[in-house]
This record gives structure tokens, C-alpha cells and sequence, in this order.
């Protein structure tokens, strides 16, 4: 099989970065009253700044596919080919500008690339990264000889005030209010890109592919993160099969939640697809120069390295990377906007290699990324 | 509920990683092998009827009596397989047996405390004394008590692990979660909350004794195995409860 390598990245970040003060000024007070449970949730999670693709008013600024394209050509500006040669689009997100056509689809419309192999995966966090396994394995299959992926996220839509006060006859228990309101602190929005080639760039340096692995576990975990349920107990009803959209919102199943209490649980599925991945051979802690984990909160960090600590397989703290903290956690786009920042701006050396993780709560997957860094 | 996401929030790393830095390579190994066959149990634990149940918040007060009538059958015979196994060990294991010992003292009553949360709920007591052991707790009784008569039980430590481990990591997530589901206070919930406070020292316990035992790669690779018998008969213990 051909060797795969990121040769370009590109990020963008909607509009000026918002501190933690400011999150509200934008998002909204919900029914005119401040947050109880914001300065909690902020302390925990470390965010310091976000960006927002809606402005003050809550009026949309960018779309998500507008972020898409704006990091795409970001990647293809820096790259050394020529955007009408892409062979292969491959998108993730969470939730695409329109309900259909896909997301893939109005991101290739707003590149005006021709005739790609079109790809768009569909999940939360780990979507995007779904999206570059389609991708590696295609030019794997030397089906192509590059491909663009996308991640990219615009989650304040979901989070600005309006929606919390359309949602009228939803159960106003302390938990479901909590667990409504937890990732309104938590997601922010961004997009970013990788081209994938099957050669490094001729100048600078490339990242090989090594091999990407995902484990999911819905089979045996309940839904943790979720848009289209009410969050009652015992309500089958999805947000579709109320009499109209206006009678779902009110019961509060456009509402985006995450039931808090199942959370922790990703943190211990993280590593044990980490330990699986080290009994099969695939990779040692020893051997890990960087690692970039894609961690929601920073209270997550201080739980993985109590794990990776008691499993003997702990990689040291001084090789772990994120920007979390001062890009926010931009879901899907979160490894990409990471990587980018990271290949820009810090240091590292041909034969270095890059391990990644992404854990996505939704219904439990977690995805792992082993690269070593090449010189073209 | 909010109580468990601030606390869990807010929540600092615990010491173990001095602990466990020292321990030798092979006990270093055994407990990575411990911890994947300690995250299969509980994924297994998700699937189990009574216990996703609890995950999804439709338990409820009958499910927790039941819960804690299985239970009680399987907990009074702990002390006889953790006393037995101490008398299995020979004089060149002199000081594995006294913690074991210890570790027997410190849980020998516990099951007095699970009978006194039953009654709590409004359960009758000889109801719960003249209870049985269902298939799955025939199984891991019979386990245990097959693998601690035999001579220098060591490998009794992987099934420490997971027994202490159902405590320390499990039981007050439980407890949280059947107070409210099983509409139940604190004084129904008294043997769960004594594990979740109790088997983090344990767990300490555990560790110490993981160094001693765990030197060869014969002896790492029957802990694990242990362990993994142990968690799947549990499960099937807790399974049972649907299946009468």
C-alpha cells in the first residue's frame, strides 16, 4: 500500500477571540439572568478564550461551510498543488449548514473544485477524523494521489440564548437543566484542514500516516452527547416525530445536552483503546515524542494521566500538546486546528513521532492517529 | 446530580502514581494487563440488564432489593475464600498472609451492613438471610474458593482487583444513582458507601502485594487471568438477576 503523508494544514477562527467574560455577551443570558453554573464549568475545563462564528445579536456571521472553506484554502495556499487537482473532498462535522444535502457537498460548491470523490462523515468529534480515514485509505488504495480533508464546526447556533428559552415544556429538574447547559461552556467554533498526498512536500517538513485506529462502543454505553431527544425518561419520540419542529423545540429536544454523569467514562475508554493498541504492538508510551489529545476540558487531562499513570503507561507531560485552552474545544475541528498550531509553532524533527487521540462522548468512540514526522 | 458533575469537576488526581512507579516491571505489566481486563468488565457491566438500567434511569426500588439480595449471597462468603486463601499460603509467604489476614478482618461483617440496607428499604431480614446464591455466585463462589485452596494463591490478587475495584471505582457512582432512581436515602445505600470509601485503601492494599507476587511472567500472566475469570462471573452473577 502507498505511504500517506499530511504535506499542508490550514485553520480558521471565526471573528476575535472571546474570553470567559465575554461568553455570555455573545451567547446571550438565557431569560435576562447570568449563568449559575458558567464559572464552575469555565474553571473546570480551563477554556481561557473561544472564537464564535454569531455575532453579539446572535446573528450568524460565517456558516460552518464558510469556516470549511476558509481553512481549505488556508491548506491549499500552503501547500504545492493546485486546488483544481484535488482528487478527493473528505468532510467532517457535526451538524452541516442544511439538514441535506450534505455537508461535503456546499463545502466543494464554496472551494469551486471539479469533479472530487466526494466524502462526508457524519458523528461529533470524531467525525472529522473519520473523515481522514476515508481519505488515507484512498490514497492508500492509490485511488488518489491527494485528498482534502475538513474539519469543521459551528456549534453557537445550538448554544445561543434563544434556543434554551424556546425550550418551554422541557423538564426544568436541577440535572436536565444541567446537563442542557454544560456545553454551552464547553464548544466553541472553528475549522480546520489537512492535505493528505502520497509524497511528503517537496520543502519543509510532512507528517507520514502511520495508521489510525478507532474503537467505538455504543453497543455498550448509553447516549452521552445528544441533539434530538427531549433527555425524558422513557420518551421515545425523536425530535422528527413531534407534530411539527416548533413542538420539539419547546420540549426541548433540539436542545444540545450531554448527560454528565456517563462523562467520565470516556476518559477510561481513551485508554484502554491506548492499552489495546500497546498489547497489539502498535505503539509504545516510551516511544511517543508528541502527543496531542484531544481533551474536552481540562479536568479530563488530570483523570488520563491518573489512568495512564496506574496502567504503567504514562507518556511524560512535557510531550503533550493542545490549544485548547486558548482555541477552545471546537468538537471535530479540534485535532486539525491543533495540529496546525502545532506544526507552526513548535519544535520538532524529522523521525519524531506524533501520536493523537480523539475521544468523542457522543455515544463513546475514540480514535487514535500515529505519525512520524518526515523532511521533504 | 450536580454534586457528582462539580465534584467531578473539580476533582484532583489521587496519589497512586507513586505507588505504582515503584512497582518492579512485571508488576508494572500485570497492572497494565489488569487495567485493559478491568475496562472489558466493565464495558461487560454496561450490557448487564440491571446495571444499564441504572445507566439509563429507569432502576428502580424493586431492582435495588433484588440487587442487594444476590449480592448478600455472594459478600457473606467473602471472608471464607479470603481466609481460606491465607491459609493457603505457606511459611514463604509469611507476610502476604498477615495482610491477607487483615484484609479478611477488615471485610469479614460487611455483609451485616448490606442486610441493614435492605431492611432499610423495607425488606424483611430473614427474607434476605435465607436467601440463595444464584447461578452466577454458585460459579464465582465456587471460583474462588477452588483457586484459594490451592497452595500460595497468589494469583487471589487479580481477583482482589476487581472486587476492590467494583468499590473503589463503581460503588459510589452506584450509590449516587440508586438514591435517586430508587428513591431511597443514605441509609439504604450504607454498604455501597462503606466500599467507596473503604477500597481506595485497599486498592493500596493491592498494590504493595501486586510487587511481591508479581515476578515472573507465569505468575503476571495467571493474575490476569484470574482477574478475568473473576470479572466475567461477577457480571454473570449480576446478569442472573434478570434471567430468574
Amino acid at each position: 500500500m502507498n505511504d500517506v503523508f499530511i504535506t499542508s494544514t490550514g485553520a480558521f477562527l471565526p471573528g476575535p477571540p472571546i474570553d470567559n467574560e465575554q461568553v455570555e455577551d455573545v451567547l446571550g443570558l438565557v431569560n435576562g439572568k447570568k449563568s449559575k453554573l458558567k464559572r464552575r464549568i469555565l474553571k473546570s475545563n480551563g477554556i481561557q478564550k473561544r472564537h464564535y462564528a454569531i455575532d453579539a445579536e446572535q446573528k450568524t456571521q460565517f456558516q460552518n461551510e464558510d469556516m470549511a472553506v476558509a481553512a481549505a484554502r488556508q491548506c491549499l495556499e500552503r501547500s504545492f498543488i493546485d486546488p483544481s487537482d484535488v482528487g478527493m473532498l473528505s468532510v467532517g462535522t457535526t451538524q452541516g449548514d442544511m439538514v441535506l444535502p450534505g455537508f461535503g457537498s456546499l463545502v466543494q460548491a464554496g472551494l469551486e473544485i471539479p469533479s472530487v470523490e466526494l466524502n462526508t462523515s457524519h458523528g461529533i468529534c470524531s467525525s472529522s477524523m473519520m473523515a481522514l480515514k476515508a481519505a488515507f485509505n484512498s490514497l492508500r488504495l492509490d485511488e488518489h494521489d491527494n485528498a482534502l480533508v475538513v474539519g469543521s464546526e459551528l456549534a453557537s447556533r445550538l448554544l445561543k440564548k434563544s434556543r434554551y428559552e424556546a425550550a418551554t415544556e422541557a423538564i426544568c429538574s436541577e440535572r436536565i437543566d444541567f446537563d442542557a447547559e454544560f456545553l454551552r461552556w464547553m464548544l466553541s467554533d472553528g475549522a480546520g484542514a489537512f492535505l493528505l498526498q502520497n509524497k511528503p512536500a517537496p520543502r519543509g517538513k510532512s507528517f507520514r500516516i502511520n495508521w489510525m485506529r478507532s474503537f467505538s462502543h455504543a453497543d455498550a454505553f448509553p447516549t452521552c452527547m445528544s441533539v434530538g431527544h427531549s433527555g425524558k425518561k422513557g420518551e421515545t419520540k425523536r425530535w422528527q416525530d413531534y407534530t411539527t419542529y416548533a413542538d420539539a423545540e419547546k420540549d426541548g429536544a433540539i436542545l444540545i445536552r450531554q448527560d454528565v454523569r456517563l462523562l467520565e467514562n470516556i476518559v477510561k475508554l481513551g485508554v484502554d483503546g491506548f492499552l489495546r493498541l500497546i498489547e497489539e504492538g502498535q505503539v509504545q508510551a516510551d516511544d511517543v515524542d508528541h502527543f496531542l489529545c484531544h481533551y474536552s476540558s481540562h479536568y479530563f487531562r488530570g483523570k488520563i494521566v491518573e489512568m495512564l499513570t496506574a496502567g504503567g503507561a504514562m507518556i511524560p507531560e512535557e510531550k503533550w500538546y493542545t490549544n485548547l485552552y486558548e482555541r477552545g474545544n471546537t468538537g471535530c475541528a479540534s485535532l486539525f486546528i491543533m495540529l496546525d498550531e502545532f506544526a507552526r509553532t513548535q519544535d520538532y524533527k524529522a523521525g519524531d513521532t506524533v501520536f493523537c487521540h480523539v475521544p468523542e462522548s457522543g455515544r463513546f468512540n475514540t480514535v487514535y492517529v500515529h505519525l512520524t514526522v518526515v523532511e521533504g | 446530580m450536580e454534586n457528582f458533575a462539580l465534584e467531578g469537576l473539580s476533582g484532583e488526581g489521587e496519589a497512586i502514581d507513586e505507588v505504582t512507579e515503584n512497582l518492579n516491571p512485571i508488576a508494572q505489566e500485570t497492572l497494565r494487563n489488569l487495567l485493559r481486563v478491568w475496562l472489558d468488565f466493565e464495558m461487560r457491566l454496561g450490557k448487564v440488564p440491571v446495571l444499564r438500567r441504572l445507566d439509563l434511569g429507569t432502576f428502580t426500588r424493586k431492582d435495588y432489593m433484588r440487587l442487594l439480595m444476590n449480592l448478600r449471597q455472594q459478600v457473606i462468603e467473602g471472608s471464607r475464600w479470603i481466609t481460606r486463601a491465607a491459609s493457603s499460603f505457606d511459611r514463604s509467604h509469611a507476610q502476604l498472609r498477615s495482610i491477607v489476614i487483615g484484609h479478611a478482618k477488615d471485610e469479614h461483617k460487611d455483609y451485616e451492613i448490606l442486610e441493614k440496607d435492605y431492611v432499610a428499604l423495607g425488606g424483611n431480614k430473614d427474607d434476605i438471610v435465607g436467601g440463595e446464591r444464584n447461578l452466577g455466585s454458585e460459579a464465582l463462589h465456587a471460583f474462588l474458593y477452588h483457586r484459594a485452596s490451592l497452595p500460595n494463591p497468589i494469583d487471589m490478587i487479580g481477583a482482589m482487583f476487581i472486587i476492590e475495584g467494583l468499590g473503589e471505582k463503581m460503588a459510589n457512582s452506584w450509590a449516587d444513582k440508586i438514591e435517586e432512581q430508587a428513591e431511597c436515602g443514605k441509609e439504604a445505600t450504607r454498604f455501597l458507601r462503606y466500599h467507596g470509601e473503604n477500597d481506595e485503601t485497599h486498592m493500596q492494599r493491592f498494590y504493595e502485594m501486586l510487587n511481591m507476587v508479581a515476578i515472573s511472567e507465569e505468575r503476571s500472566k495467571r493474575i490476569v487471568k484470574t482477574a478475568r475469570v473473576v470479572g466475567r462471573l461477577y457480571a454473570m452473577q449480576l446478569e442472573e438477576l434478570d434471567i430468574l
